[in-house]
């Protein structure tokens, strides 16, 4: 789904005034958030962070306007994507949530060349070039700069609980610089809440 | 691999600091430099020296370079030559007087192209311009594109380039108004501005802090203390020719003729624009190493932007070809110094003695927010743009245009003995060339410093 964003300027003036703008307050997942979370961990079957903040225009509804991806591997690691599309040149707000229920290792990923009429492929490591880390509550998460697939192009944070990982991302493209990015990340951190597997 | 995208400045910063506006922060930015440099006794018949200091930056010897450059490129004015030789001549040694020559001072470099040779000294050019023996050609030709260039890149004419540099930035502004603006001999044709170094005794440094003033995108992930934009030192000592080995005549590619040009140079021009975040999102440390040095180099300490390049840690054309078809990638130091070091001892024309492994070209390359230059007589040719941008003014002295053009070359995987490592333009396994976008190129020649204004005229 996509929204459009009108200006860098406004979209961090409304920063504020975003859905669940509060952030920190880890009271629960967000009620109109909550359903979407709650059947996610339920299918996994093993627990989920849903944030109660997002960075403006998003939120984090699955099944909601801002739902970009929403996939469940067979091994039962999951993303689910939240992506807001500045159609006017305005800029994305692409945030990924991930997690990999059972194992904490960094998954690899393939990666495919294409070098004229020969197609190379490889494998690496998905998220790579840690820069040190961010703190919440019973997280320690690592900041990793080159990641692959929906993560490239991400700052990503990744950190284990329970035997698993989990990770959450966000597309480094204006409206938001660098820095505003590295921000928005440590404020989702501060923001998630566990959602347990209900049954 | 998603290596373009749509890209935006960001916030009101940029925008509040666009075009030349960003150079004013410079002087702000970053003080001068101690340096403990000897002022020469007497000019040196070169051009294109200058004694720039070293300091030992993680265990090796760097090179500290001057931290502004400007390039004023222009056409000729005026149809008499003789007074204007003579002009500009009282000009440049009024700024000799002024200014030492080192980076406190002021570097003076007068290079003249092609079509200032064709078109306003032919007749003499023809009978003194130098010859390249190795290359069966002239030591000056015409530019070129090379195969990771984009199909827009622009291949300049102008009659000259004047290239200043110094510590501090109002050597340089007074420089171009003398040359320029109070001088009615040439029409400037554009401005190129820039800066370097600035951070060999920790913080940031100079591009790092100007890049982040700027905006421009990526700017923030360059490490602290990084000489340039892409977070590796590349004026180590001992990957910079020595001396006069870029001199026409050292190494006996160039037929000097007449020896009106003994002592002179070449010297190649260009603008490249940088991917600072395709570079720092897309390449994690390991492959920043991989790709601007050699395959194979996995022992380099996470974070090292000073990687040794001596004459035992460089690549051989055969090393080269090896490693490429192992890994399938080739470095951008490995595959240009097949070409760009000496492959074996080599005495100069003076009697020098230069072991194998000797960097041959005299780099004084510096990075630029000029989108692609500070300013130009003609916006719509250039492509004009106030937003700032990352990229390098790429300046480089060579014996001859062959012999920069066989180090450009090999930078494409096309080596001097003809064995080329296949790899379409600009892919990521070609490293430095997947994010580096040429803008500009000119090839000029750069007199002995006797014959700095407009040579060949009184002849």
């Amino acid at each position: 789904m996509r929204a459009t964003i009108v200006a860098a300027l406004a979209a961090l003036a409304l920063a504020a005034l975003a859905p669940g703008a509060s952030g920190g307050a880890r009271s629960g997942c967000p009620a109109a958030w909550a359903a979407g979370w709650q059947k996610l961990a339920d299918k996994i079957d093993a627990p989920v962070y849903c944030p109660t903040w997002m960075p403006n225009p998003l939120d984090a509804k699955i099944g909601g306007d801002y739902e970009d991806i929403y996939s469940i591997g067979k091994d039962r690691s999951y993303l689910v994507s939240f992506l807001a599309h500045g159609d006017l040149g305005s800029g994305d707000v692409h945030v990924n949530f991930r997690g990999y229920p059972g194992r904490t290792e960094i998954p690899k990923c393939q990666t495919i060349a294409l070098e004229g009429k020969k197609t190379i492929r490889g494998v690496t490591n998905c998220f790579a070039d840690a820069h040190g880390t961010a703190n919440a509550p019973g997280i320690t998460a690592t900041v990793y700069r080159v990641n692959q697939d929906a993560d490239q192009w991400h700052i990503l944070l990744a950190w284990r609980y329970n035997h698993s990982l989990y990770t959450v991302s966000e597309h480094v493209i204006p409206p938001y610089t660098y820095a505003q990015i590295v921000q928005n990340l440590h404020r989702l951190l501060k923001s998630l809440v566990l959602v347990r597997p209900q049954g | 691999m998603r290596l373009s995208r749509r890209r935006f400045l960001g916030g009101a910063a940029a925008a509040a600091l666009g075009g030349a506006g960003v150079y004013e922060l410079v002087d702000r930015l970053s003080p001068a430099p101690h340096r403990t440099v000897a002022e020469p006794a007497g000019m040196p018949a070169e051009q294109h020296l200058i004694d720039l200091g070293t300091v030992q930056s993680e265990g090796v010897e760097v090179v500290v370079p001057p931290l502004h450059s400007e390039v004023v490129t222009a056409t000729v004015a005026v149809s008499d030559l003789r007074d204007a030789q003579q002009e500009l001549e009282q000009a440049l040694r009024a700024l000799d007087a002024r200014y030492a020559l080192n980076p406190a001072g002021l570097a003076v470099t007068v290079a003249w192209g092609l079509p200032y040779f064709e078109r306003h000294v032919p007749a003499q050019a023809k009978a003194h311009l130098p010859h390249d023996r190795r290359a069966g050609k002239p030591a000056l030709l015409p530019t070129r594109t090379f195969p990771s260039d984009p199909k827009d890149t622009l291949l300049e004419e102008n009659d000259v380039a004047v290239l200043l540099r110094s510590d501090r930035r109002e050597h340089i502004d007074a420089a171009r108004k003398a040359l320029f603006d109070d001088l009615s001999i040439f029409r400037m044709t554009s401005i190129r501005r820039g800066f370097a170094g600035g951070g060999f005794h920790g913080g940031k440094s100079l591009p790092q802090k100007m890049a982040v003033a700027a905006g421009v995108p990526g700017a923030d992930l360059i490490p602290d203390g990084s000489e340039l934009f892409l977070g590796f030192t590349s004026t180590q000592k001992a990957g910079l020719g020595p001396g006069l080995i870029a001199n026409h005549e050292t190494l006996g590619y160039v037929d000097l003729g007449s020896g009106y040009f003994r002592n002179g140079t070449h010297m190649h021009l260009s603008h490249l624009t940088e991917d600072l975040e395709a570079w720092y999102l897309n390449f994690d440390f390991d492959e920043r190493v991989l790709t601007a040095f050699r395959p194979g180099m996995t022992q380099v300490k996470q974070g090292t932007q000073t990687v040794a390049q001596g004459p035992k840690d460089v690549s051989s054309p055969q090393l080269l070809a090896r490693q490429f078809h192992t890994t399938g990638r080739f470095g951008h130091s490995a595959s240009i110094q097949a070409s760009s070091r000496l492959q074996q001892d080599t005495v100069g024309d003076d009697g020098t003695v230069y072991p194998k492994g000797t960097a041959i070209p005299q780099r004084a390359d510096f990075n630029t927010l000029d989108n692609p230059f500070a300013w130009t007589v003609d916006p719509a040719r250039d492509k004009l743009s106030k937003q700032p941008v990352a990229g390098v003014h790429f300046v480089v002295f060579n014996p001859s245009s062959d012999d920069f053009h066989r180090n450009r070359l090999a930078m494409d995987g096309v080596l001097p003995d003809g064995t080329k490592l296949s790899l379409p333009p600009r892919t990521r396994a070609q490293g430095f060339n997947s994010i580096l976008m040429t803008t500009h190129r000119q090839n000029f020649l750069v007199p002995p410093r006797r014959h700095r204004s407009f040579p060949l005229a009184e002849l």
